[in-house]
This record gives structure tokens, sequence and C-alpha cells, in this order.
């Protein structure tokens, strides 16, 4: 197949990818704003998990859990469960009566913990290596020529991500998703009008967290291999970044911004020659770019490119003329 | 038991640099009010300013850490001005502060990344011979380190307590707008925050790196959790809450060392930060009462 193609269907492959991590993280922050900033951990956990019960018994010099040599459908869904589950646990010890510092505090901890525990306990999975290997889901059935089998998975991928941007809208027009974006406004006042805060502010974390446990486990799939290279700090970074540059809050204002920012600026900064003897600074430079347009996004247009339609209401206009106010103080 | 003791003299050398570093964090936290996560790289920050005065200038290590110090408040301050304080007064709501600060720590562990490469760094100073006080092993350095902090953490009590300055910093951290109310000019408080903040994080730096023995772009950011995890255990935005934090996480992380794997000793202060959380999430010694 002709290479332009390949290339083509890897780029499409990985913002199909990428749309799922950034409504993932929208439905975290964008609904209901919980600051995660450890939303790569979600997404190996889902890598990791699914890789690890595709694959089966460790072979020597490797050593991993798991290794159940399920089929792939069935180590995605673990995966995901697995993303989930460590939303919840995450959701237990930050969310029931905290106030949003901690979540985020606690959140980069994870980040920090989560890469040092990977790589350092060997046992858990083969540590810096990572795991190899990943057969190529369903090819041996399929026989496909790697090229066609490429475009197929793509293809796959996004079918799965089409479900997900159904559910993901369908959670923010339901009367739930309306209850998250009270939270988001203030707590205190969607909690006053009987909404039980908590339980939905969990719910919110878990569907994102599983978002990116399929995430990974699509990109498993496709690359074959996840060690802790892939999934470094900077990862988050640029789906925050890809986040509210397309707009939080709107799911098709992340998928603006995921094509944007991981594809087309990572794409395009990739193949710019390397300075000689620093092959660091285009690295460093990328992420500079990224952390910038990340806080200029942020002071300039906190709505992002495609801005959140907000309802409006029909306000019934007073027949009176209201009240002077009289017995006002005014603080600031 | 030799283990044991060893293990104690390392604990309150890591409490010695966590002190620095968490004192600094709790005192900006608590009169700006929030978090600052590019703190962990302030740290590196000042590790790497502290080798240009020790490897270029031939300075003396610790007349190298001073500088660094220095020149990391000057940066902390630099930065509020330009980018802290206008993100706050244009009214930018907390989530968005953070994440202001969350993306500084991006941007400055790279600047050090493209400035001085990946390489691991270490400092030139003379080889020292440990000795022992009773059943532990110190070197000088350690015991230079341990009496800076003891040192360090007076300083910051008398200011606290005894000064104008400190007085109005607490006053803020209290209450900002009736600070404001009372005539401290908030403003300049702030700045003063940031430049102590920005110092002790480039003491806690160059003395982690003094520790450690060699340092690499990523190590304040690594660090990091652990800071949080000691002021958390004394409370949110609290110094002396902080102090304390730091004793009971700097010899919990160490000891754990003797039962676990070394390279995950520091995550056995993640384990504690959630079990406080869990517990007791006000901290054990929340003075200014921050929890909302």
């Amino acid at each position: 197949m002709d290479p332009i193609v390949l290339y083509i269907a890897t780029l499409v492959f990985f913002w199909f990818v990428y749309n799922i991590q950034t409504w993932g993280l929208n439905i975290q922050f964008g609904y209901t704003g919980l600051l995660d900033f450890a939303y790569i951990v979600f997404f190996a956990a889902g890598a990791y998990f699914t890789a690890a019960s595709v694959l089966g018994a460790p072979p020597i010099g490797m050593s991993y859990i798991l290794g159940f040599g399920w089929p792939f459908v069935a180590s995605l869904l673990l995966g995901a469960v697995v993303a989930g589950l460590m939303g919840l646990l995450l959701g237990l010890v930050v969310l029931r009566r905290l106030r949003m510092d901690y979540l985020a505090i606690v959140t980069i901890s994870l980040g920090t913990i989560a890469y040092d525990v990977v790589s350092n306990e060997a046992q858990l999975f083969n540590s810096y290596t990572g795991l190899l290997n990943v057969p190529p889901p369903y090819n041996d059935v399929l026989q496909l020529d790697p090229g066609v089998y490429l475009v197929v998975y793509t293809a796959a991928t996004g079918a799965v991500m089409l479900a997900m941007w159904f559910v993901a809208n369908r959670i923010y027009n339901s009367p739930f998703g309306r209850a998250l974006r009270a939270i988001r406004e203030d707590v205190d006042v969607a909690g006053a009008y009987g909404k039980h805060t908590y339980v939905m502010r969990m719910t919110a974390m878990v569907v994102g967290c599983v978002f990116a446990g399929i995430a990974g486990a699509l990109v498993v799939g496709f690359i074959g291999a996840i060690n802790p290279a892939g999934w470094n700090t900077s990862e988050t970074f640029l789906v925050w970044c890809a986040m509210l540059v397309g707009g939080r809050a709107n799911n098709l204002g992340s998928v603006v911004g995921s094509l944007l920012v991981p594809v087309v600026f990572i794409e395009a900064t990739r193949y710019l020659p390397d300075i000689p003897g620093h092959p660091e600074l285009i690295l460093a430079g990328r992420n500079i770019i990224i952390g910038a347009l990340l806080i200029a996004v942020v002071m300039f247009r906190p709505a992002g490119l495609l801005p959140e339609r907000k309802r409006r209401f029909y306000e019934i206009p007073l027949r009176t003329k209201p009240m002077e106010a009289t017995s006002s103080v005014n603080i600031d | 038991l030799t283990v044991f003791w060893l293990s104690i003299g390392f604990g309150v050398i890591t409490a010695s640099v966590l002190s620095l570093a968490a004192v600094g964090l709790a005192l900006q936290y608590g009169v700006t009010n929030y978090p600052n996560f590019a703190y962990g790289e302030f740290l590196t920050l000042g590790a790497y300013y502290a080798l240009l005065f020790n490897s270029v200038l031939h300075l003396n290590i610790w007349v190298s850490m001073l500088g660094g110090a220095l020149l990391m408040g000057a940066t902390a301050v630099v930065l509020n001005v330009i980018l802290l304080r206008p993100a706050e007064k244009m009214g930018l709501s907390r989530p968005y502060l953070l994440i202001v600060t969350f993306g500084l720590s991006l941007i400055l562990v790279n600047t050090v990344l493209a400035t001085w490469g990946p390489e691991t760094q270490v400092y030139v100073m003379p080889f020292q011979e440990a000795f022992a006080i009773g059943p532990v092993l110190v070197t000088v350095n350690q015991l230079a380190i341990m009496g800076l902090a003891v040192t360090a953490m007076i300083a910051i009590h008398i200011l606290l307590t005894r000064t104008k300055l400190g007085k109005a910093m607490r006053a803020m951290s209290n209450n900002r707008v009736l600070a404001l109310a009372c005539g401290i000019n908030t403003d300049r408080m702030t700045t003063v925050a940031w430049f102590f903040s920005g110092a002790m994080a480039g003491l806690a730096g160059v003395a982690l790196a003094i520790d450690t023995s060699s340092f690499s772009p990523t190590f304040g950011g690594q660090f990091l959790f652990v800071i949080f995890a000691a002021m958390i255990l004394g409370g949110l935005g609290s110094p002396y809450g902080a102090m304390l934090g730091a004793v009971v996480i700097g010899l919990t992380i160490e000891v754990s060392a003797v039962f676990i794997n070394s390279a995950l000793k520091d995550d056995v202060a993640f384990a504690i930060l959630v079990l406080i959380l869990l517990v007791r999430p006000q901290g054990l010694f929340n003075l200014a009462g921050r929890i909302s």
C-alpha cells in the first residue's frame, strides 16, 4: 500500500484516540470541573492491563502480571474497568469533602508515583522495557496484509470513537449532565437543590477514566507495545491543551483541539532537523510551546476556539421598576 | 539495628531538606491561597542556579547555595509579576489559576532541559569522610544542611511572630480582605511571600542535590509530591504544620527504606498523604483553619 496512505491512516488513528481522551477529560473537567492532572495514568492503566491480558504467560526474561491470553475485546474491557476502578479509588480519597486543590495535588502526586512504581517494580509490567509484541488484534483470523490491516484497525477505532462520541454527548445533554454543569458552576448550590454532588462527581470521574482506559487499550492494539516512556507527564499536558484549545465542555471543540495540538502541531515539529549535539532541544522547545499555549488559552481565551454553547433562558421582564437598593454595601 | 539507626540519620537529613521546601511552599500558599504546582521546578532551578555559581564562577558550595537561593527568589518574584499576578487580576477562577501553575511547571522543566541538557550534574566539592555520632553516620555537609534547616526554621519563626512583615503575611493568610482593610499592602506582601518561597525552594533544591549527590532536570518535580505530603500533613498553608509534617515524612520514608525497595521509598509519602486525606484532611495541626 502507498506509504502516504499508511502515514495518513496512522495520523487519523492518533487523532481518533486523542478525541476519545479529550472527551474523557472533558467529562471530568469540562462538564464537572474536576482537575485531573494525572489523566495519562488512566490511559496507561488501560494500555497495560489490556496488553498484559492479551499476552500469554511471560516468556523468559520478561515478567508481568496477568498473562491470560484473552481475546482483545475482553482485554480492552478489562483495561477500561481497571482504569475506571483507579478513578473510583482516587475519587474515594479526594472527592468526598475536600476542596478542589486536593484533587489536583493528589493527581499530580499519582502521576509521579505511578511512573515510579511501574518503572521500578519489574514484577508488575516489566519495568522500563515494558510490554512488547502484543499481537495485532484478530489478525490471526483476518490474515490481512499489515498495510491493509492498519487501515482496517483505524476504521474499527473510528467506530469505537463514534460510540464514545454518542456516549459523551448523551451525558452532556441528559439531566445528569445538566447537574454536572451545575456542580461545575457551584457545588454548594447544586447540593442545595438536592443533587447528590459526591456521587455525581464520582460518576464523572470514573466515566472520564474509562474513556482514557479505552484509548490506552486501542493504542496498545495499534502499536503492540507500551512502556513508561510512552506515557510521561508531558502527555497529560497534551490532552489538557487539546481540550482547552478546542473549548471546554464542547465535544466538537475537542475534536478540533485534538486535531490541532497533538496531531498537527506535534507532527509538524516531528520532522524538524535536530540541532547538532543537542537532540533534546526540539523536544524541550515543543513542550515549552505546549505549556505556553496552555497558559495563553487559559488567560486570554478560556472558552477555547469553539466555546460551549450555554443554554439561554428567557427571563420575564419586570413590569415595575425594581426598588433602589438602599442598604447595600459595596465590598470591593 | 545498625541499619535502623543509620536510616534515622538519613531521615533527619531528609526531614531538614523537606522542611526547607515545605515551609517555602506553605508560606506562598498561605498568602496567595492557591498552590504552586511549579514549586518542584523551583527546587530544580535553584539547584541549577547554584551550579552556575559553583562550576562556572568556582565559588564554594555554600556561597553558591546562597547565590542560587537569592536568584531563585528573584525568579519567583518575576514569575509572580509577569504571570501569576496578572492572571489573578484578570479574575481567573481558581481551577484556571491551578492550570496556569501546572503549565508553568512544564515550561520551567523544559527550560532547564534546554539550557543545561539532560545530563546528571554534580557540584564541585571536596570529598568528605563520614564520621559517627553515636550510632549515626554523617558527613560535615549533612550536618551543615541540618544546621541550615534549623536556622531557617528559627528565622521563619522570628519573621512570622516578631516582625511587622511576618504579622502582615499571617494576617493576609487569615483574611485577605480584612488585611487590605487594615492598610496592609497586599500586593507587596504577595511579592515578599513569593521571594521567600523561591529562596527557600532554592535552598531546599541545593540541599537536596547535595544530599542525593547528583541532580537532573526532573529531580525537583519528582520530589514535589513529598513536599505536598509534608505540607498537607501539617495543615495546608501553615508554615508550622509544614515543619512538623516534614519531620514526620522525612523520618518515615527513610526508615521505610529498610523494609521496602529503596527506589520506592518516596512513594511511602504518597501512602501517608492518602491516609491523612482519608482520616484527618485538615492536617494534624491546622492552625489557620484553611479548609473550606
